[in-house]
């Protein structure tokens, strides 16, 4: 079977590039695309290159507002196919490794799967205030009983609040956390503070000011 | 980071007025993508509601179908959730979550093709009179739509897996199934009609 397009190209494909001052409407495309980087100074101090650019980026602008626009209008919608996805999704939650528990009778095997221990990591972290969990990494081979553990939390903190004693407070309420529901030999937390967000009193109008 | 923040600069507070909950709504998206990569439904429901919406109506126009466009974006969360460990820059969840959606919509029109011949070569309507002329924010809206509207319906896919998805002009002669040279005469036509009906650009 033949594709029809092959042989029915539309008319003026091989039509003339239409040149704004030397350049290409393709190549100013290509540029603006990029970032204007880098910077050539050829486009940047042609006015009518300027001028095109910034016709291309306004409507590429409006493109996105009428998309943006048009989907905060229609959220009624949504409803139906979120609770969908989130029944699907819920079934799905990979399990991860297996941890091993320990129990006076040899002959029961307990485990605790990675993904419970992730919960038990947000769970306890989603308590605090001021900061919230981003990515758990446990490193080591959690499979095997007693075998040394590292434990990196990556995390944002609320705007208002003091670096060090949130990084502090999770690292200990995690750690805890651990202690108290897991075997795992967890000899180190890192925590990393990447972000800094802004609390709801924060971001409202007329809260405490934040710029 | 401690260095970052001077003592005495940002006094601490004790209670934070921001629940758990609330917290999540209105986490980064590279958060929430972490947090969903680790399992988290929660923080991927959060992702869904945020950009849904937006898959929703990109896929609408990319399909020419309203109908399609809930079951496309609701395979495309369930694959992005299914992949969530392919992702490598959790901040740029979004551009990812839009090209899966793309690349769900473009399965659709495959399977449509073996069915109908379809005329994509439907030709252009005739373009405004005096754009110059529209001016308010709806209305500048709408002219988006109008104009969109007016484009072949190959040019307009052509113009949104581009500037919508960001798909090269490789990716899309791959996906609809035409060659390099063919998306750029396309492209070019579709930009040249769009500046010329909402920039009033020559």
């Amino acid at each position: 079977m033949t594709d029809p397009r092959d042989h029915a190209a539309p008319p003026g494909d091989a039509a003339p590039v239409e040149m704004i001052d030397g350049h290409s409407v393709d190549e100013l495309d290509a540029y603006l695309a990029a970032g204007r980087t880098p910077y050539d100074p050829a486009i940047e101090n042609s006015a009518a290159c300027l001028l095109y650019l910034s016709a291309l980026a306004r409507l590429r602008e409006r493109s996105w507002d009428a998309l943006t626009h048009e989907a905060e209008n229609t959220p009624d919608r949504d409803e139906l196919w979120i609770t969908g996805l989130l029944d699907t999704i819920r079934d799905e939650v990979r399990a991860g490794r297996d941890i091993p528990l320990h129990h006076p009778d040899p002959a029961i095997r307990l485990t605790l799967t990675e993904a419970a221990v992730h919960g038990l990591i947000r769970a306890a972290a989603d308590a605090l205030d001021g900061v919230l969990l981003s990515r758990t990494v446990l490193d080591g081979d959690i499979t095997q009983p007693g075998a040394p553990i590292s434990l990196t939390l990556t995390a944002a903190i609320e705007y208002g609040f003091t670096v060090v004693d949130r990084a502090e407070l999770l690292r200990a309420t995690v750690q805890s956390a651990l202690t108290q529901h897991t075997e795992l030999a967890v000899t180190s937390v890192d925590v990393i503070i990447e972000d800094v967000y802004l609390g709801r009193d924060a971001a409202a109008p007329g809260g405490e000011a934040a710029s | 980071m401690e260095s970052d923040v001077a003592p005495g600069d940002t006094p601490t507070r004790r209670v934070s007025r921001t629940s758990a909950n609330d917290r999540l709504s209105d986490a980064a998206d590279a958060t929430l993508a972490s947090r969903a990569a680790d399992g988290d439904v929660a923080a991927f429901e959060v992702l869904a509601r945020r950009h849904g919406p937006l898959m929703r109506v990109f896929a609408a126009k990319l399909l020419g179908s309203d109908i399609e466009s809930d079951d496309v974006v609701q395979e495309a969360f369930l694959t992005g959730w299914r992949r969530l460990d392919e992702l490598d820059d959790p901040a740029r969840v979004r551009n990812w979550l839009m090209r899966i959606v793309s690349n769900r919509a473009i399965d659709r029109l495959r399977v449509r093709r073996v069915h109908e011949d379809i005329a994509d070569w439907d030709p252009a309507a005739p373009p405004s009179q005096d754009p110059s002329r529209i001016v308010e924010t709806q209305l500048q809206l709408d002219a988006v739509w109008v104009a969109l509207d007016k484009l072949p319906t190959i040019q307009r896919r052509c113009w949104l897996l581009r500037e919508t998805a960001g798909f090269s002009y490789s990716e899309i002669a791959e996906a609809l199934d035409l060659t390099p040279a063919t998306v750029r005469g396309l492209l070019a036509r579709s930009r040249k009609f769009l500046l010329n009906e909402l920039e009033a650009w020559r």
